[in-house]
């Protein structure tokens, strides 16, 4: 078997340009596969870990309709009002946070412009594990602002600078660090609810999280929230997500997102896989005369199927080992500059053993196949007719 | 069956249909009857295109006749399935072909080892054959050598060194010396008379008398038939 693997590597070596063009079309199949695939994985650690972050027992309500796919919010700016003591009292419902979206004016050391700013209620902090530098705001705190770093960067602003919020003074009380955190974008001014309220003159909210008490079910909260928001308010205005609900309609997004870059990915896998038959074929009609000649001193048909399989499986693998690589090396490249142009972990490094072990073994695998019938060819050859071939 | 004989052709008829619908017959061998005996040295000749490398590749398990048997040491070849025949091809007989016939990416050394690794003969054990075989053909210091890198008189004698790995019981040499100059072709010739003198029994096809000379038998073919029979 060894040595027919030595015979089948001597028969690539001796068409060295030709196996390598062929190598080049399977590797280039299989760095598709490879980076499209870690593409997807990347993205999918990043989300599951933002989900981590919030944790599984938060649920969201939003105003709107659930849209199908991505299941997020349908307006992030609508207000709605809530009934927050009614809600509170609901069987399972824990801590319960709110947010506000809004647009402000802002002047701060020479600059002026609207900004995106959330009016967050004190415990929000908590509810995305927001690492503060400097301090929080306080419950009853008007004219005290987090910032995210970014923003605090283009501001110029640091912990203790004042600036203008629809021309109130605020200070600057903490800066938080928005990198690890997809769900609280980096950009953000993070002011009291109240004060917000107060600025602004609206009532509303523009989504409320609610954590299930310990103990309790969320997806079982989440319908005792829906059955009390509908009963309450007289229609379903309103929409109750569970982190698991989202989490499931990110991953179900992502999957769809995964078989249609693989199928990509697959077609170019395909063509080179139709290049390895095609070199075979002509190895095969090549090397007529030798076969006859292996034939003439006892090879046995399944040795002869044997030597160009493993030609061909040879010429898979090669391309696949450094597909692989290239491959690995462009998700590696991918993160690296989604981390430096969008400033957060928007993506984690995404190339599991799994991938490299599934993608070795499947291109050998694609080489074999492609191989398959130019190596039954060979083998079938009548010795005779193959030893007057010229 | 005699005890001697290690092929015999029992009213061997091979027609070859080529051609568009295989109509058109090509009758290569109409009737041979013939023994070849273990150690004997036969010497066939005849026309182009009377079949005489039809002949060896029957007599070699290379392929089946059309009509009439042939039996290998007794065995009637047409009941053999393709992996014995292979088998016997492997153990049993050694080819030379004209136009020398090596695996052009491989070595001289793993030319000869060839047989021997479709045999599955250990590695260790094929190296050393393979060399004490390439130094009896006087080619020791050519092993790393790719046949493009060989002269004609070279190849041929790697060929036989191939041809001998397995210690067959019969040696088919088509044309051995056809593609040599004469000089050349002696040298040839020598090997596979001393082959023969060890035992083998050698079948040559040859227009060259210095070869016929040194046959024991003489057979001459035409039109597919054995016209003639001489023992010399
Ligand atoms: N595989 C084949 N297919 C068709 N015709 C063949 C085949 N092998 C030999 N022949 C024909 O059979 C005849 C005998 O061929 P061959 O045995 O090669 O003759 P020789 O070796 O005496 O020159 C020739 O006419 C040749 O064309
Ligand atoms: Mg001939």
């Amino acid at each position: 078997m060894f040595d027919l693997f030595r015979i089948a590597l001597r028969g690539l070596l001796h068409r060295k340009k030709r196996s390598w063009l062929t190598i080049i079309g399977v590797l280039i199949g299989i760095t598709a596969v490879v980076a499209l695939i870690s593409l997807g994985i990347s993205m999918q650690l990043a989300v599951e870990r933002s989900f981590e972050d919030l944790g599984y027992d938060v649920m969201m309500i939003f105003p709107g309709e659930v849209g199908g796919g991505f299941g997020g919010p349908t307006s992030l700016t609508a207000s709605f009002e809530i009934d927050l003591d009614a809600l509170s009292r609901v069987e399972g419902v824990g801590e319960i946070g709110l947010i506000s979206y809004q647009s402000v004016y802002v002047k701060a050391d020479g600059n002026e412009g609207f900004l995106d700013a959330l009016g967050v209620s004190g415990n929000i902090f908590d509810f995305f594990k927001l690492e503060v530098e400097g301090r929080r705001f306080g419950p009853d705190e008007r004219d005290a602002v987090v910032l995210g770093s970014e923003v605090a960067k283009e501001l110029g602003l640091g912990v203790g600078d004042i600036l203008e919020i629809e021309g109130h003074p605020f200070t600057v009380v903490g800066i938080y660090s928005a990198e690890d955190r997809l769900n609280v974008r980096g950009e953000s001014i993070l002011m009291p609810l109240a004060a917000m309220r107060e600025l602004l003159g609206i009532k509303g909210v523009s989504m409320v999280l609610v954590r299930a008490r310990p103990g309790y079910d969320v997806g079982e909260v989440a319908k005792r929230v829906e059955e009390f928001l509908y009963k309450s308010r007289g229609r379903r205005d309103l929409s109750v997500q569970t982190m698991e609900e989202i989490h499931e309609a990110v991953q179900r997004a992502l999957g769809i997102l995964r078989a249609f870059l693989g199928g990509i990915a697959g077609i170019s896998l395909l063509v080179g896989g139709i290049g390895v038959m095609n070199t075979m074929y002509t190895a095969v009609l090549e090397r007529t005369r030798e076969i006859g000649v292996m034939k003439a001193v006892g090879a046995r048909n399944s040795q002869i199927l044997l030597i160009f399989l493993l030609e061909s499986g040879l010429m898979g693998l090669v391309g696949g080992a450094l597909g692989t690589v290239i491959g690995a090396l462009l998700n590696v490249v991918a993160v690296i500059a989604a981390r430096a142009s969008l400033g957060a972990k928007v993506l984690e490094f995404g190339i599991p053993w799994w991938l490299v072990v599934g993608a070795l073994g499947f291109s050998f695998l694609v080489g074999c196949l492609a191989g398959l019938l130019p190596a039954r060819s060979a083998a079938k050859l009548d010795p005779v007719e193959a030893l007057r071939y010229e | 069956m005699k005890d001697g004989v290690i092929v015999a052709l029992e009213g061997v008829w091979k027609v070859y249909r080529m051609g568009r619908r295989r109509r058109i017959e090509v009758q290569a061998l109409r009737g041979v009857d013939l023994e070849v005996a273990r150690g004997e040295f036969l010497a066939v000749m005849g026309p182009s295109g009377s079949g005489k490398s039809t002949l060896l590749h029957l007599m070699g398990c290379l392929d089946r006749p059309t009509e009439g048997r042939v039996l290998f040491e007794g065995e009637d070849i047409a009941r053999l399935r393709p992996a014995a025949l292979a088998r016997i091809r492997n153990r049993k007989v050694g080819f030379v072909f004209q136009s020398f016939n090596l695996s052009p990416n491989l070595s001289a050394l793993e030319n000869v080892e060839l047989p021997m690794v479709f045999a599955g003969v250990p590695r260790r054990e094929r190296l050393r054959r393979a060399r004490e075989l390439l130094s009896r053909v006087g080619l020791s210091e050519r092993e790393r050598h790719l046949p493009s890198e060989l002269s004609g008189g070279e190849q041929q004698r790697v060929a036989i060194a191939r041809a001998l790995a397995n210690s067959p019981e019969l040696l088919l040499a088509d044309e051995p010396t056809g593609n040599l100059d004469s000089e050349t072709g002696k040298g040839i010739l020598s090997l596979i008379s001393e082959a023969n003198r060890e035992g083998v029994a050698v079948v040559v096809v040859t227009h060259d008398p210095e070869v016929a000379a040194c046959a024991g038998r003489h057979l001459r073919i035409r039109d597919g038939r054995i016209v003639e029979v001489t023992d010399v």
